[in-house]
């Protein structure tokens, strides 16, 4: 059972659910905040691919560079979608309204809105086949260790994840910025009457998340050699699925509902034929909703 | 001088429920004063207007000669008034040091390059604020306990002490007493008096009487969204006024 092939593909499910990871941690971030799912989440992950793409084309710089430009371009995405889909329903600040039901679907509604006109905008401008990238940039030159071989992708992701999520880490226990987000996701009102500027904290959050989730998008375009507008569905969908796992609200949780998730994704598809890969996604929803519906990791404030 | 705290003609409305109106009112350097009044009389929505975070209907409320009737909450923080709440708001997940952190934290305000570069730890200005709120209050052995662990009454403690780590000079206490046996109520009117003592100026709400009456130089009274009275504990307690708005007039109860 342990052959190579198996080993292989333990690999694969691993750097595919650090992936998950990272935009799983995006939609904590701001479901901790705002106790709001962020559906335009897999779009900052188009978007972040992209904006490295036309980097390449446009420019041809160094990797570095382009990871850059998907981190200011993720940056900005998220400034913007806080503008455009949450700000407008966080007028009414009483409490009546901060606990309301209505105004957090409509949120919720309004984010999917923005999710599927910056998709169908996408699809307008670049078409929506598979985009070409320049073979030099992509990320599947071979690396052989033993009778294991890997992509040069794995290994970025890897790396790239592994420093993301320390620094995040890093940032929520030991800056200012880190301790306001905390202080909002724990109670937004205690936080805002002990002089926190609640709205700046939001920003950061939404800022800090797609930050994350475009630089997951950049990397996964190079690595699968795939960056077309609705990229962002499927590991949106993943990452949803690793955060309920999580409970909600675990950054930790989500993370290791990620890994889990991907793995056993990568363990289904050498088993069974591709397309049942898919299957192990929604069937750790059910099982997580019927069985923990607070989550594995439930510290979690409510059922999902 | 004019008072710390000026209210003028305040009104907040809710639809057609007159929750506070035309209320004026004032809190001296250094008072102490007590709010109290029946249930729903709307003593929670004035602190809430205070603290803008329900803006006013109409009216004004001045803080040290500033307007701040359409200010953001945590600006009026940062101005200097702070409060707690009759439900406790502490957050339940962070540790008791990074609870007290955060009211130091909205004190200093910071530039968005400072929040990612600056640290909290326990050397810089917003530890030194933290542990001084933590002393004051001696809650410095539980520094590294979740708040959530605390017991009820160490938990109250917990939220002056974010309070007094906004360095205010206005403290808004809402029901500190609720919840508390006699004698750590005694010890609160004692710790409260202290605080007073080095200057901070209490506005606070209370169903316990003979904590307001022992405590408080002087009280406002509210019933039904409007001040009915206001004067030393002795003349506000012989007050007819008051007495109706409590008991219910003599033909009713009669």
């Amino acid at each position: 059972m342990f052959d190579v092939f198996f080993v292989q593909q333990l690999v694969n499910g691993l750097s595919i659910g650090l992936i998950y990871a990272l935009m799983a941690i995006g939609f904590t971030l701001i479901f901790g905040v705002l106790n709001v799912v962020n559906f335009a989440h897999g779009e900052v992950y188009m978007i972040g691919a992209f904006a490295g793409l036309l980097a390449i084309t446009q420019l041809a710089p160094p990797l570095f560079a382009v990871i850059l430009v998907a981190l200011a371009f993720g940056a900005l995405a998220g400034f913007g979608l806080e503008r455009i889909a949450f700000r407008p329903f966080r007028r009414f600040r009483d409490e009546a309204s901060l606990k309301s039901k209505a105004i957090r679907e409509a949120t919720l509604l309004s984010s999917l809105a923005v999710s599927i006109i910056v998709r169908e905008l996408a699809e307008k401008i670049f078409g929506s086949n598979m985009q070409s990238i320049p073979q030099e940039y992509l990320l599947l030159k071979p690396i052989e260790i033993g009778p294991l071989s890997f992509a040069n992708g794995q290994f970025l992701i890897f790396g790239l994840s592994i420093v993301m999520l320390g620094g995040l880490q890093w940032l929520l226990k030991h800056t200012r910025v880190g301790l306001s987000i905390r202080a909002v996701a724990n109670n937004p009102m205690g936080a805002a009457y002990v002089g926190i500027n609640t709205e700046r904290t939001i920003i950061a959050t939404f800022v800090i998340g797609s930050t994350l989730g475009a630089i997951a998008g950049l990397i996964v375009g190079l690595y699968q050699g795939a960056i077309f507008p609705a990229m962002g569905f499927a590991p949106g969908v993943k990452a949803f699925v690793a955060m309920v796992m999580g409970g909600l609200s675990s950054i930790g949780g989500a993370v290791v509902c990620a890994l889990i998730l991907g793995m056993a994704e990568a363990i289904t598809t050498s088993f069974f034929a591709q397309g049942w890969g898919d299957l192990v996604a929604y069937l750790f929803l059910v099982i997580t909703l019927v069985f923990f519906p607070t989550g594995l990791f439930g510290g979690g404030r409510e059922r999902v | 001088m004019t008072p710390l705290l000026e209210i003028k003609n305040a009104c907040r409305y809710f639809g057609g429920l007159h929750a506070v109106e035309d209320f004026s009112g004032h809190v001296k350097r250094g008072e102490r004063v007590g709010l109290i009044g029946p249930n729903g009389a709307g003593k929670t929505t004035l602190f809430n207007l205070i603290t803008c975070f329900t803006p006013l209907s109409s009216g004004a409320v001045f803080f040290d000669d500033t307007d701040i009737s359409s200010l953001k909450a945590y600006r009026v923080a940062r101005l200097g008034i702070a409060r707690t709440f009759q439900n406790l708001r502490v957050m339940p997940n962070l540790s008791v040091f990074d609870n007290v952190s955060i009211g130091a934290l909205g004190a200093l305000g910071h530039s968005p390059l400072a929040a990612l570069t600056k640290r909290t730890n326990y050397a810089n200005d917003i530890g030194r604020r933290t542990w001084d709120a933590l002393e004051q209050t001696g809650l410095q052995d539980h520094a590294s306990e979740l708040a959530a662990n605390l017991s009820y009454g160490k938990r109250k403690y917990l939220e002056i002490a974010r309070a007094l780590a906004l360095s205010p000079r206005l403290l808004i206490l809402d029901e500190p007493a609720a919840g508390l046996n006699d004698t750590e109520t005694a010890q609160l009117a004692e710790f409260v008096l202290r605080l007073s003592g080095e200057g901070l100026s209490i506005l606070l709400v209370e169903h316990d009487m003979n904590f307001v009456m022992s405590l408080c130089e002087r009280v406002m009274v509210m019933a039904s969204g409007r001040k009915i009275a206001d004067g030393s504990p002795q003349e506000v307690s012989n007050d007819p006024v008051v007495l109706e708005a409590y008991l219910g007039s003599e033909e009713e109860a009669a």
